[in-house]
């Protein structure tokens, strides 16, 4: 056997005990009761080192914290850096596992878009610090694409044919109009002025600051006074009149994230999303903040978020919030403005004849 | 027998002002009903093409209001002098021209009022156009810019009260303007011939009765003469009356 066959054997080998290793957990989560905490003993031998920012380099460096919450940690170091050899640290080249072993179908899926050509998967995704877009804010999902895209150019590109391009950008996460996806649903954040001051700028508020909000309880007890898990309209309603300091901000996200990115032509439609009750918006979340940085989801009543939106006293989407009383209120000043012409008109024709003769023919 | 006489009431720069008005906000009512109700309304097509042509109608009525107030306030200076009501007007003026509207004009008498260069509106037309042109019309062309620029204005928002009090405020004071532009249209047709109003913010001239220049009687002590005092058909019709 020649060394390149010999080397690709060995790279075959490598990633079929590699995707063993992957299935092999995954189901072991599933059947036999995975426990992370055995997971984390072992990571905890790595993390001993490379969690040491002061003792590491920093491309070496794990953030222990942001690492433990990432799907890779429940497979473990050596899931992809398997054969690290006995002498380590000897200065050898780290082996990495290629994201295809576990990711085949979503580098399929990412091949057939723009972004195939300009970059891979750590382009985008730090393996150890990747999670689920279900359990990051949109802004963080943002900051990703910014890593190359350059929000200024990004807006001058996007206001060439999208008015409010700014306002766009910033409560939208690029993926609802870049990739493809039959649903979504709309991820309320609880946000909080950044000064304190009702003119500062509005950041999601962290869950240090929501737990002191919250006197010490469960930060969802805000919002979800019942603590069942589950928020009503009117539950929502409580808590924008409620609160002073802290407001709910809205963002459409894709509810399966595809890996092809494109330019979609429906959402150059702005009634994609500018109309009364689009179908997309009827789903919601609270993404309430978890101590390990990531969010809990608390599913909302069902059709309710544009009500619920409407009750927060800065929020204002064009011809999807609209307020029943006010348009009854306009209805009336208008039809005032016809008593005139009506009223008036209808008199004067039943007495045209006292002023025949005193106007002038023209 | 009177005779007629032409009287150049609307300048050139009021009337071109006037028109560009006058189809601004009418394409500004058609294009916020579709941005408001897009389920309802698509007279332009897609809500892009509304959001931009409201978008361009909204600043060039902005522009023109603000090249109005600055002909008639420095150019000819008459801003005060035309729209705001004196003692008179509010005393009696106000009062005696909503009688005519209310009854006398359906009575066939003719109105107590006639527009000059000088006294172009009469008092009831002074009191709405000064609540339209200083009040309505600032106030929708502010709140619309500060809708055209959330992101950068949004701190005078928040001292506004917050976008949704932009929003409402914006929307009340546009079907204000929508609730004037029905009766401004229908009282314009109440001239001596339907159109006998219109014309001259066409042409500029308007045609007057010649005694309609008769210099007014010395005003009377007694307040209760003062309507027949600007209003001499009213004391013409009278006196036929007697003789008769």
């Amino acid at each position: 056997m020649k060394p390149n066959q010999l080397q690709h054997a060995g790279s075959i080998v490598k990633s079929t005990l590699i995707a063993c290793v992957c299935l092999g957990l995954v189901g072991q989560s599933g059947a036999w009761g995975f426990s992370y905490g055995d997971q984390a003993a072992k990571n905890e031998a790595c993390l001993a080192c490379h969690g040491d920012a002061r003792e590491m380099p920093a491309g070496s460096f794990i953030d222990r914290r942001r690492f433990t919450r990432t799907t890779h940690a429940e497979i473990g170091c050596q899931a992809c850096h398997g054969d690290v050899s006995a002498s380590h640290p000897d200065g050898a080249q780290m082996p990495r596992a290629d994201c295809r072993d576990c990711h085949a179908d979503v580098s399929e899926e990412y091949a057939t878009g723009l972004h195939a050509t300009k970059t891979g998967c750590a382009g985008c995704h730090n393996p150890h610090l990747v999670v689920s877009p279900k359990v990051i804010s949109g802004q963080e999902i943002n900051r990703i694409c910014s890593g190359c895209h350059n929000s200024l150019e990004m807006t001058a590109t996007h206001g060439e044919w999208l008015p409010q391009a700014e306002l766009h950008l910033r409560m939208l996460p690029c993926i609802t109009c870049h990739t493809g996806s039959k649903e979504y649903f709309v991820s309320l954040y609880i946000v909080k002025s950044r000064d304190g001051s009702r003119f500062g700028k509005m950041e999601v508020a962290s869950h240090d600051e929501l737990k002191q909000l919250s006197s010490g309880r469960e930060i969802v007890s805000l919002i979800d006074t019942n603590l069942d898990n589950y928020v009503s309209l009117e539950e929502l309603r409580i808590f924008n009149r409620s609160q002073k300091t802290l407001r709910l901000h809205g963002m459409m996200t894709p509810a399966a994230v595809s890996h092809k990115f494109e330019m979609l032509d429906d959402r150059r439609n702005c009634s994609f999303c500018h109309t009364s009750g689009p179908a997309a918006m009827q789903t919601s979340f609270i993404a309430v903040p978890e101590g390990n940085g990531t969010f809990k989801r608390i599913a909302v009543e069902k059709g309710a978020v544009l009500d619920a939106l409407y009750g927060t006293p800065d929020f204002y989407m064009m011809g999807s919030t609209k307020n029943p009383t006010l348009n009854g209120i306009g209805l009336a000043i208008i039809c005032c403005g016809l008593i005139m012409p009506l009223g008036h008109g209808f008199l004067r024709f039943l007495t045209r004849k006292n002023r025949k003769g005193k106007e002038p023919q023209p | 027998m009177s005779e007629k006489k032409r009287i150049y009431l609307q300048p050139v720069p009021v009337r071109i002002w006037h028109w560009i008005n006058a189809f601004g906000i009418i394409t500004l009512i058609l294009t916020g009903a579709q941005v408001r109700f897009p389920e309802s309304v698509a007279i332009f097509g897609s809500y892009k093409n509304a959001i931009e042509v409201h978008n361009v109608a909204g600043l060039t009525v902005a522009i023109s209001f603000s090249f109005w107030f600055f002909y008639y306030k420095m150019v000819r200076n008459t801003l005060d002098k035309l729209y705001i009501p004196d003692q008179e007007d509010l005393k009696h003026g106000l009062l005696r021209q909503m009688l005519y509207y209310c009854f006398w004009y359906f009575l066939g008498k003719p109105s107590p009022y006639h527009a000059t260069p000088e006294h172009k509106f009469n008092p009831m037309q002074k009191s709405a156009y000064l609540a339209v042109m200083f009040v309505l019309m600032p106030l929708v062309g502010l709140t619309g810019i500060l809708l055209l620029n959330v992101t950068p204005l949004r701190v005078l928002i928040l001292m506004w009260g917050g976008i949704k009090i932009i929003v409402a405020l914006h929307f009340l004071l546009a079907c204000s303007l929508l609730a004037f532009l029905c009766t401004h249209v229908y009282l314009a047709t109440l001239g001596k011939t339907p159109l006998a109003y219109i014309k001259p913010m066409v042409t500029g001239w308007e045609e007057v009765e010649e005694h309609d220049y008769e210099a007014p009687e010395a005003p009377a002590t007694n307040p209760a003469y003062r309507p027949v005092r600007h209003y001499p058909e009213y004391a013409q019709m009278q006196q036929k009356q007697l003789h008769d």
